[in-house]
Formats: structure tokens, sequence, C-alpha cells
């Protein structure tokens, strides 16, 4: 691992995030329907020059590549834009609104290893038992229901059986962590229980791979106790698949789970850009995916940086 | 076989997790009021904002000259009385001891000054559309405003000073640069004390409010929550007190005594919208035919599980003015006559068009309704579903064979008619022209005698039904439902929330 690895993945990913934020420049202005129509909606109170002055104003009269340029120009000197709809600075909503998701996809993680890998090494362990086909089963369900149906089985089961849980409400962690721990508890076992259908799957299939291994007999033969070979010398080699894996699946976490955070009505980062998108705000929509796209590049970067831990073969040059 | 020890350890801990959260259970909600509704406002300025959950916060937070009290009267608020002196003039004489919300009083300037920039062109307010045909507006000693209008419609105009758009604001407060659509500063029942995009908004008891008594609560916390299945489970739950409900199903759910369910008819309507220049739905006697051919009761049935009323031009439930839909045969369910027409109009074995909407509001679903029905009489439906965006573009440029939608009504035949229906209006999308039909609208628009007014809005009813712009099918009850702890909550029929002010908890 050297530092000039870093340097050099950090400046190849800048052009990756230009080039998403120029495509989803262009796809939102070409897709029908602008801030102005949304602004209107079906109302349509303004003269026809208030209109053309409204574009003026928004500085959307402007040929798009002038616009996309503008926009660049700004981001260079810092100025991330404001919001058409809102008059809010950019940068300050994704101040309030990350923070949310981020803690939503640090305990979907959470949920979906502890659940994932332990059930992921037991059914490997137990190959071809009625255990192993049992996790199989559950696992290609959870690879198969869709969110908003999990989220919506557990909003249920818990208001019908915990009345004194608060569900909704979100309240940030600083302020109240008790309540705030009580009310991301749902959202991220809904997700955390999907993610552990793949994160479980990998274990297995991974830990099978490994416990073939001439090594593991060896390991075996030579009277190593049966919980270390599984826990030392299996489970540190299975584990590069699973945080490759696991790496992409906080990637999809922080691009904002929409659904879930409609659903529990939490103020993330997902339904910032659910509504921007509604409402065809495009300074708000060009930097939020920037910034997601951001944020998944440095994952993955970090996620390569994770491997030369895991396994000291792996060297970043 | 032995157990996997870090097995048993993540048992451990996820047990010890859920016994945690369930503790902190324990904590439950204080003593004000929280309502959960769907959507979050967009910007805050009164004089600019268009979406409708905008509009439900600031009636509560900023006030008019006039607001609407139960059965949607128009009743005095920041004026103390409205006269229409002429059909060219009105006189409102301001309330005294009014503040806003920093403490300052309110003046005779402040309001001559809210109108000065809902008129400027640059402040682009939706409310200068209403006011167009104002020839000027002037202060009278020191607590009266006299508008003199171009027109003699003093009487149709009134409605809208009762209107979020025509709020009353803080010169001050303006001039000092401040961003109103971030900021507020009304002489509402409420202020503004927190909003956090996304999440909730609090509502806190004005001490300077005029009315003395008013508003019973201390705090009111709207939390958005765009999903039913949220707001079902947190009333039940008992996160929140009062939820909007879509779902008229999802009723059942909520059981006598323990909850309390409040329901009312609505302006807004559901129709079908036509452009009135394509053929074959240019010809009358076609768009008459479709009127004949949809059952408009099972519509409601299918759609909003009877919970909503069949509505003419104007909706009987709510509006003085309405003809009832069952005096129009052309509403009356009649598949054979609908084929005659067709005949008559040279399509005996029907045609093809196409439906624009959106999934909003069931639009959907009362477009597969209104396919089944027509395809009962020959004619075939495409539906073409489009996101909201997409919509109102096509809305706008009139790219359309026809649409569904939902119209905002209003309880003045003359705000909801003239410019939907007037030739060039600019909500006249159906590019709609008849020279009648414009001179009925003018007429009406100024006529002060109410029953001679009555006739010409009577006539024009008729004459809409006739001709059919657009199919008017039905109007959807809102329905609203809280804990039964909750007291003096009302609704209205234009959808607002002001009776907020007059609720209570036991």
């Amino acid at each position: 691992m050297s530092f000039g690895y870093l340097i050099r993945r950090v400046i190849t990913s800048i052009p990756t995030i230009l080039f998403v934020a120029f495509l989803v420049f262009i796809v939102m202005h070409l897709v029908p329907g602008d801030v102005v129509d949304m602004m209107l909606g079906t109302q349509n109170y303004l003269t026809q020059e208030q209109i053309q002055e409204l574009y003026r104003q928004y500085g959307l009269d402007k040929p798009l590549i002038v616009q996309f340029g503008i926009w660049l120009k700004n981001l260079a000197a810092l100025d991330f834009g404001t919001s058409l709809r809102t008059g809010k600075k950019v940068i300050d909503l994704i101040f309030d609104r990350f923070p949310v998701t981020l803690e939503l996809s640090v305990l979907s993680m959470f949920f979906a290893t502890i659940i994932g890998i332990p059930l992921g090494i037991t059914a490997a362990i137990k190959r071809n038992s009625f255990l192993d086909g049992l996790v199989r089963v559950i696992g290609l369900i959870g690879l198969s229901s869709p969110s908003f149906w999990v989220g919506a089985i557990l909003i249920v089961i818990f208001a019908g059986l915990f009345e004194e849980f608060n569900i909704f409400g979100y309240v940030p962690l600083k302020e109240n962590f008790l309540k705030n721990l009580q009310v991301m508890f749902l959202p991220s076992l809904t997700l955390g229980l999907m993610l552990s259908a793949q994160i479980m799957r990998m274990t297995r299939s991974s830990m099978l791979d490994v416990l073939q291994q001439e090594y593991i007999k060896t390991a075996k033969a030579k009277g190593v106790s049966y919980s270390k070979v599984i826990g030392k010398h299996a489970l540190k080699n299975a584990l590069i698949p699973i945080i490759t894996l696991s790496g992409i699946q906080l990637g999809y976490l922080l691009a904002g789970t929409i659904v879930i955070e409609n659903m529990f009505a939490l103020p993330g980062l997902g339904r910032l850009l659910l509504q921007a998108v509604n409402e065809r705000d495009y300074p708000v929509i060009q930097f939020v995916v920037m910034f997601i796209a951001f944020l998944i590049v440095a994952l993955n970067i970090i996620v390569d940086f994770i491997y030369t831990f895991v396994d000291p073969r792996v060297e970043l040059r | 076989m032995k157990t996997v020890k870090g097995v048993v350890l993540m048992r451990k801990f996820l047990v010890t997790i859920l016994t945690i959260f369930a503790i902190v259970g324990i904590f439950a909600a204080g003593g004000k009021l929280v309502i959960a509704m769907e959507t979050e406002p967009v910007g805050l300025d009164p004089h600019l904002v268009t979406a409708f959950a905008s509009h439900r916060i600031l009636e509560n937070v900023y006030d008019s000259l006039l607001k609407y009290g139960e059965g949607m009267k128009l009743v005095p608020n920041l004026a103390e009385e409205a006269q229409a002196v002429d059909p060219y003039t009105i006189v409102f004489k301001i309330r005294e001891g009014v503040k806003f919300h920093d403490g300052t009083p309110l003046t005779i300037e402040d309001v001559l000054f809210s109108f000065q920039r809902i008129l400027n062109p640059d402040t682009k307010s939706p409310a200068a559309a209403f006011y167009q045909d104002v020839e000027s507006i002037k202060a009278i000693g020191d607590n009266k405003i006299e508008f003199k209008l171009k027109k003699p419609m003093a009487s149709a105009l009134l409605p809208n000073f009762a209107g979020v758009n025509s709020s009353i604001v803080s010169k001050k407060f303006v001039e000092s640069a401040k961003n109103m659509q971030l900021e507020t500063n009304g002489t509402g029942p409420f202020y503004l004390a927190e909003y956090v995009p996304g999440n909730y908004i609090t509502l806190k008891k004005n001490p300077y409010y005029y009315v003395k008594d008013q508003p019973y609560v201390d705090e009111i916390k709207i939390v958005f929550m765009p999903e039913e299945v949220s707001r079902v489970a947190a009333l039940k739950n008992g996160d929140v007190d009062i939820a909007k409900i879509n779902e008229p199903l999802n009723l059942k759910q909520f059981p006598e005594g323990k909850f309390k369910v409040y329901r009312s008819p609505v302006l807004s309507y559901y129709l079908i919208g036509i452009n009135t220049t394509r053929k074959p739905l240019n010809d009358p006697r076609v768009r008459n035919a479709l009127n004949y051919a949809i059952n408009r009761e099972a519509i409601i049935k299918a759609v909003a599980f009877s919970e909503g009323v069949v509505t003419g031009p104007l909706n009987p439930a709510v509006q003085p003015w309405a003809l009832q839909p069952k005096a129009f045969d052309e509403y009356t369910y009649n598949p054979a006559k609908a084929k005659e027409l067709l005949a008559q109009a040279g399509y005996p074995n029907g045609f093809e068009f196409e439906i624009v909407t959106s999934q909003r509001y069931n639009f959907d679903k009362v477009a597969q309704v209104i396919q089944a029905q027509l395809a009962e009489v020959g004619v075939k439906v495409k539906i073409n579903l489009v996101e909201w965006g997409i919509f109102i573009k096509r809305w706008r440029e009139s790219d359309f064979d026809a649409f569904i939608s939902m119209n905002s009504g209003s309880i003045e035949p003359d705000i909801q008619f003239y410019r939907t229906f007037h030739t060039g209006g600019s909500t006249n999308v159906f590019l709609y022209s008849n020279p009648r039909v414009d001179e009925l609208l003018d007429l009406g628009r100024s006529e002060v005698d109410i029953s001679k007014r009555k006739a010409i809005y009577d006539e024009l009813q008729r004459l809409l039904v006739k001709e059919s712009p657009i199919i008017f099918l039905y109007s959807a009850n809102q329905i609203f439902v809280s804990n039964a702890s909750v007291e003096g909550f009302k609704l209205l029929a234009n959808e607002s929330l002001v009776f907020l002010r007059e609720t209570y908890k036991k």
C-alpha cells in the first residue's frame, strides 16, 4: 500500500465523478417538464412574459452546454448552488440529510452482517443439512422480497405488538440518542434483513470453497480446535468476497434508500433526491448525485485498502 | 457438532439490543398536537406558494383580510368589515390592535404594501391574476383601504381576499431583505417555530393573536409521512394524534370509540379534459356520447369505495350555485343513447383515443374504469401513464386527445370557470371556444343581482354539460382520522386546516 497509489486513485476518479455529473445534467434537462412547469402545475397563473422572465432568472434560457459550464465554474469556486424551489443552499441541505442516510446505512450493514455472516457460516458447516436448506430458502425469500413489502409487514407487526414503541418521528442522534435508535431500528432492520440474504449466500459459498482447501485439513489434522479452524483459518480467508459485496451494498445504501426513507418518513438523502426530481430542482439533483458518485468512488478505494489488511498477499501499487 | 462461539455471541448481542430498544419504547409523546400529512411545503412566501402543502401551513401562520368560516362562508379576518360599496368599489376596515409575530403592530401601510407586492409583476405572484382588474388601491384615513375596479365585479372578487396568496405581510420585515421563502412573520394564530425539511414543522401559539383565547393548543407538530401505511401505523401507535387518510379501505383499521373519523366533500373534482380541436373529439356529439357512456357512480364505488359524490360543473355538496348533476340528462348512465349519438356523429363502430394521465390521486384507476366503461359502447381508450412533470408539460401545451386529472374548485363560480372556459383563458388547455360561454362568463362576473346571476350560471352550467369540453366526474371526500382525545377538529371544503386553532386534546 503506497501513498502514490492513493493519489493516483483519487486523480483518476475525478473524471468519473464529472462524467456522472454531466450525464445527470443532460438527462434531467432532457426529461420533459422543467422546474417552471412544476412550479405552475396545472394552475398556470403567469403571463408568457413572466414565464420567460422566470427562465431567464434561473438561467434556463441559455444553451445546455453553457448552463453546464456555468455550473462547473461555480463548482470550482465552491459554490454548490441554491435550491430553485426552497431557496436553501444545496450544501446545507446535504449536511442536514446525509447524517440520516449514513446512520441508516451503517445500521443496516450492521444488521445485515450480524444476521448474514453467522447464518452463512452455519449453512456452510452443515452443508446439505435441513438447516442449510432452511437458511437457503429464507435467503431466497429475502432476495426476492421488495423492501416496501418487508417494511410494511414490519410496521404492521411492530405497531401491533409494541404499542409503546416509537416507529416514527425521527430525531437526530445527538438530540436524543435512545429515541433516535428506536426510530432507526425498523428501517435498518428492513434493509438489513434484505441485504443479509446476499451476504449470507456469499458467506456460504465462499466458506464452502475455503473449507475444501488442503490447509484446512492440515489445520484439523494437527489438532487445532474446530472453532479456531472456522473462525481463524477459514473465515478470514473467506472474507474478501464478502467485503467486496458489503462495500458495493454500502454504496447502494449511501445513495439514499428512497423507498425506505419515504416509508419510515426519515429525512435522508434519498428522500431529498426524490423530492428534487419531482420538483425538477436542478441544482439539488445535480449536486446530490455528484455527492453520491463521490461517496461510491471513495468507498471503492477504501474497500481496496481493507483488502490489504485482511489478506497480506494483496498489494496495492 | 459444536456450535460456533461467534454465533452464540451474536445471538446474545441481538437479544441485548432488542431489549434496549424495547425499554426505550417507554418514552411517550408530550401534550402537544401531532399531525401526519403526506406532503411537505415547497417554499413559505405566502404571495408565491402554489403547493397545496404550503397553503395548509401558511393559512395558520398568516392572515388575509377575509377567511372562510364553517360551511365555506366568507367571514372577517384582518378586515373587521368588508363592504362592496358598489360593483366597482370594495372598502375594508382594518382591525385594530393586531400584531405581527415579531411584535410590531399591523398598520394600513402593511396592508397597502402587501397588495402592491402581489401586483408587482416582478413578484410573480399567482394572486396577481386575481386582481388584474383592480384599477387602484388606496388608504382612506388610517384604518380603511379602498379597491377601485375596472369592471363591476366586486362580489365575484371578494373570495380572493380570503386566500393564502392574499396574505398580509409586514412591510418592514419584507424590506429588511429577508428571504420570504425561508422565514415567516405573519399575524396568524401560530408562528413557525421550526422547520426541518423532510421531517416536520413545528407551529407554536402566537401570544399576540387577535382572537383572545385562540389557539387552544400551545404547539402543533406537523410531520411529513409520504406513505399511507406509515400514517396509519403512526396513528394507531399513538405517534401522531391526527392523520390524513387517502385510502378509504384503511378506515377499517380504526375502531370507533378509540378513533374519530372526519370526512367532508371538497371543491376539487376529477375530470376528463378534452382537446376540443382534435378529431373526433372536436364534435360535441361525440363528447356527449362519452358523457352518457360513463357510469359515474360505478367509478366512485370502484375507485373511492363510495367516499365521494357525483359532480357537475359545480359540486352540489359544497357550492350554492350548483345545479344537481341529476338535472342533466347527460349525466345519467345510458349506453344506448351514447351509441346513438356516436352513430349520428358518423362513428357507429366507435373510435379510438388516448387518455394521458399520471399515477397520483388514483388517476390511473379512474382511467382504467373509464376504459372498461367506454369499451362497452365501442370506444377504445389507450391509457398513457406518464410521470407528473411530463403530464404538466403535455397539459400546458394541450398535447393530448384527453387527460384525467383533478382541478381545484372555488365557491365562487367566476373563479372556478373564467380562466378555464373563456376563450384563450390561462387554464383553458382544452382550447375550447364558444362565444355564448364567453358572454355568460363576462356577464356573470359583473352581475350584482343574485337571482339574475344565478340564471346566468345556470345557463352556463347547462351549456358546459351539453358541450362538455370537460367531462366532470366526481369529487372525493377528504378523510382525516384522529384519536378519541382530539376535540374541535373540523374540515373545510377547500381542504384547509384553519380549524387547527380551535382543536385541542382532552
